[in-house]
């Protein structure tokens, strides 16, 4: 390594003539260095220096000293050690071999300027007013979260996705010095990273202008029923955000229940208020789930962190499908008592997960509850103080409520309430006795309850639907719906049983194999955002031109994927032994011959 | 590679399942009904899509005679009224009985 000579002490002029006030830092360039690339150089450091902010060119107060250096390795643009700064040789080289009118979108331009700002901030990030890479908010806003289990912070970051420099997750240290030269250099940066601008700002003063943005933060849905594009989140249209939990139940993977958020997005035109409520169609729930690729979830891979953990979007009519019909699961929504500039701040985090991290799950350090707890608290200071971690998704919800985090007074209080105005989704098997009363009491059917009633066969079943009046037809097509559902979930059973005893599968899957894979494909797809935008530049939260091809992409694959789902479907249906598949089809029969008796019925007496 | 496949269509059929289960809400045989659906994601097909998936909601209002009403069934009727001047003088029953007659 080259020795760093004896420095002459070359005073920038324009440093020594500036006030105080706004001081800009003073560098001493190598000595020897011949007269026109020192003049370049002490061009290159005024740009740079007219840059900085205020406050972070007073840090600088004492004199950097300069070189050009051709010891550097391989992509290393430059060092910084205690108030030296040296930057590649060919930077200067190009730098000077510029056409004469360059801005920072000349590239020999913007290389140099990033070259020099990046150095500069890692003298800037060790002064006292620096400091920035100890900054426990900043730790919280870059990625290197404080860890569930025990004091401290976890040593990796996963916010690994659309990164504009891989090298930032190197450090915090790096981490700061490549984000303060995107800062000042990159126009965007405050549209792509604007927790991170903001953070900035607060901190030298400034503010950074972000007229430019592409409007509202995009979420791409995990619809897995119908092909949706990217959703549009207006932050100033959310009315509140709940803590959304899905109650436990006897099955040791659910017995803690499941915390999700769900923002309460209004609807296009409706003014921001409890009416929002109700525009459940335009609801967003946020879920950390693993991406679980397999069906035997395995404890091994849950407590070895191999499976990822990821932020899905997801519309909450779904999710309320999945919990209270399939799972019979209820599922709470308490409201969070947040601020106005809250809601936008944990809306933004949200969506910076979304399109940026790729996290591992792991049952017990990091689950959802975790996960969940880790996006309140880095996104908002106030809660991050409350101490909310929890393990359990129950634990969270109550220290939530004991840190007076909630909003419990827009709860209603009666239960009826709570249905009706979706703080509680009840699981769907809590009405079937009532319906089968109906039914028993119209149709005088011998069975004593609901689940007698289920056993019976789908044909049997059927015997009645024929003299159904209004009354009992819903409420046979509420019964039948359940029907439905067991069938496919002992349709689901059988399946795994067979095959996975008998791994020679039955013949004809090879198309079915090929179809699979693609499925998963874009499955995957659907998991990791950031998956969509391969070999589109840009980073953090996407812009214009990102979102033209997001929207073509998303659009794509999604219809692709409702295409391969039915094609599964009838290509699974045939693995079947024929009495399971003549039980799910009696039971699919039956609905639809109710929905054929409901529409004659319900058309004529209304 | 068998067994990777094996496994991984159980995974798919929980989802291809409550696809077919979505068709049959929305009244269509099942798989049939989100074939034709837009990529739009546009309020009208969010509020019809509404509107399709608190039918089985209707059908416990309507069997219950008006006491079981759901945050689903509310945001449906509400949906249907500011959509439709007539909707907005009809009683919740006849909604809730429209929804059941919907295809």
């Amino acid at each position: 390594m080259r020795p760093w000579r004896c420095l002459a002490a070359v005073l920038s002029v324009a440093g020594a003539l500036v006030p105080v006030a706004q001081a800009a830092p003073v560098f001493r360039l190598e000595e020897g260095m011949p007269p026109e690339e020192a003049a370049a150089t002490r061009q290159l450091l005024d740009e740079a220096a007219a840059r900085l902010p205020a406050t972070w060119a007073q840090a600088l107060d004492r004199p950097i000293d300069f070189a050009w250096r051709d010891d550097l390795p391989g992509g290393v643009h430059g060092r910084a050690h205690a108030w030296r700064i040296g930057l590649r040789r060919e930077l200067l080289q190009a730098w000077m071999a510029r056409p004469a009118p360059a801005d920072a979108s000349d590239q020999a331009t913007h290389a140099a300027l990033a070259a020099a700002l990046h150095e500069l901030a890692h003298l800037y990030d060790r002064t006292r007013a620096g400091r920035l890479s100890r900054d426990p908010r900043l730790l919280d806003l870059a990625g290197w979260q404080e860890a569930a289990w025990r004091p401290g912070r976890r040593g990796r970051n996963d916010f690994r996705d659309r990164s504009p420099d891989a090298y930032e997750l190197r450090s915090p240290r790096e981490y700061v010095a490549v984000n303060l030269e995107h800062y000042l250099l990159d126009p965007g940066y405050a549209c792509r990273r604007p927790a991170l601008a903001a953070y900035f700002d607060a901190r030298f003063g400034t503010a950074t202008p972000r007229a430019d943005c592409a409007p509202g933060l995009p979420f791409v849905r995990d619809a897995v029923r119908d092909g949706t594009g990217p959703q549009l989140v207006d932050p100033e249209h959310i009315h509140a955000v709940d803590y959304l939990l899905a109650e436990g139940n006897s099955r040791p993977m659910s017995r803690w229940g499941h915390g999700m958020l769900r923002l309460v997005v209004c609807a296009p035109g409706r003014q921001r208020g409890p009416d929002c409520r109700l525009d459940l169609q335009h609801h967003l729930v946020l879920s950390f789930r693993a991406f679980v690729d397999d069906v035997q979830i395995s404890s091994w891979r849950g407590l070895t962190g191999s499976y990822p953990s990821r932020l899905f979007a997801l519309p909450l009519g779904q999710v309320v499908d999945e919990y209270t019909r399939v799972e019979l699961r209820g599922l709470r929504s308490v409201p969070l008592d947040l601020r106005r500039d809250e809601i936008e701040a944990l809306a933004t985090r949200a969506a910076q997960l979304h399109w940026n991290y790729d996290g591992r799950y792991f049952f017990v350090g990091n689950n959802c509850a975790v996960e969940t707890w880790k996006l309140l608290h880095d996104a908002m200071p106030r809660l991050a103080a409350m101490g909310l971690q929890s393990i359990t998704p129950n634990g969270l919800l109550a220290r939530l409520r004991r840190a007076g985090a909630t909003d419990e007074a827009a709860i209603p209080v009666d239960a009826d309430g709570q249905v009706r105005l979706g703080y509680y989704f009840a699981p769907a098997n809590a009405t079937y006795d009532g319906m089968y009363a109906v039914v028993r009491e119209e149709l005088a059917t011998p069975q004593a309850d609901a689940a007698a009633w289920l056993e019976l066969e789908p044909e049997t079943r059927r015997e009645v639907l024929p003299r159904a009046g209004l009354r009992a037809a819903a409420a046979l097509l509420v019964l039948e719906s359940a029907a439905v559902r067991r069938e496919e979930a002992l349709a689901r059973d059988e399946l795994k049983r067979r095959w996975l005893d008998k791994p020679e599968a039955p013949g004809g899957t090879g198309e079915l194999a090929q179809a699979l894979r693609e499925f998963l494909r874009l499955g995957g797809a659907f998991s990791r955002p950031a998956s969509w935008l391969d070999g589109v530049p840009g980073y953090g939260l996407p812009q214009a031109q990102e979102r033209e091809v997001l929207e073509r992409r998303v659009a794509a694959d999604a219809a692709a994927r409702a295409r391969q789902a039915q094609a599964l479907e009838a290509g699974v249906r045939g693995l079947l032994s024929p009495r399971r598949r003549a039980a799910l089809e009696g039971a699919e029969r039956n609905l639809e011959l109710l929905g054929e008796r409901l529409r004659s019925l319900a058309g004529e007496s209304s | 590679m068998k067994h990777y496949l094996l496994t991984a269509t159980l995974v798919l059929l929980g989802i291809a399942a409550s696809h077919a289960l979505a068709a049959s809400f929305a009244g269509t045989s099942a798989g049939a009904s989100s074939a034709g659906s837009s990529a739009s994601s546009g309020s009208t097909s969010g509020d019809d899509k509404l509107v399709r998936e608190a039918r089985e909601d209707a059908a416990g209002f309507v069997a219950s005679d008006g006491r079981l009403r759901s945050a689903r069934l509310e945001a449906a009727l509400r949906v249907m009224r500011e959509r439709d001047p007539a909707a907005a003088q009809a009683s919740d029953l006849a909604l809730a009985r429209r929804i059941l007659a919907q295809d």
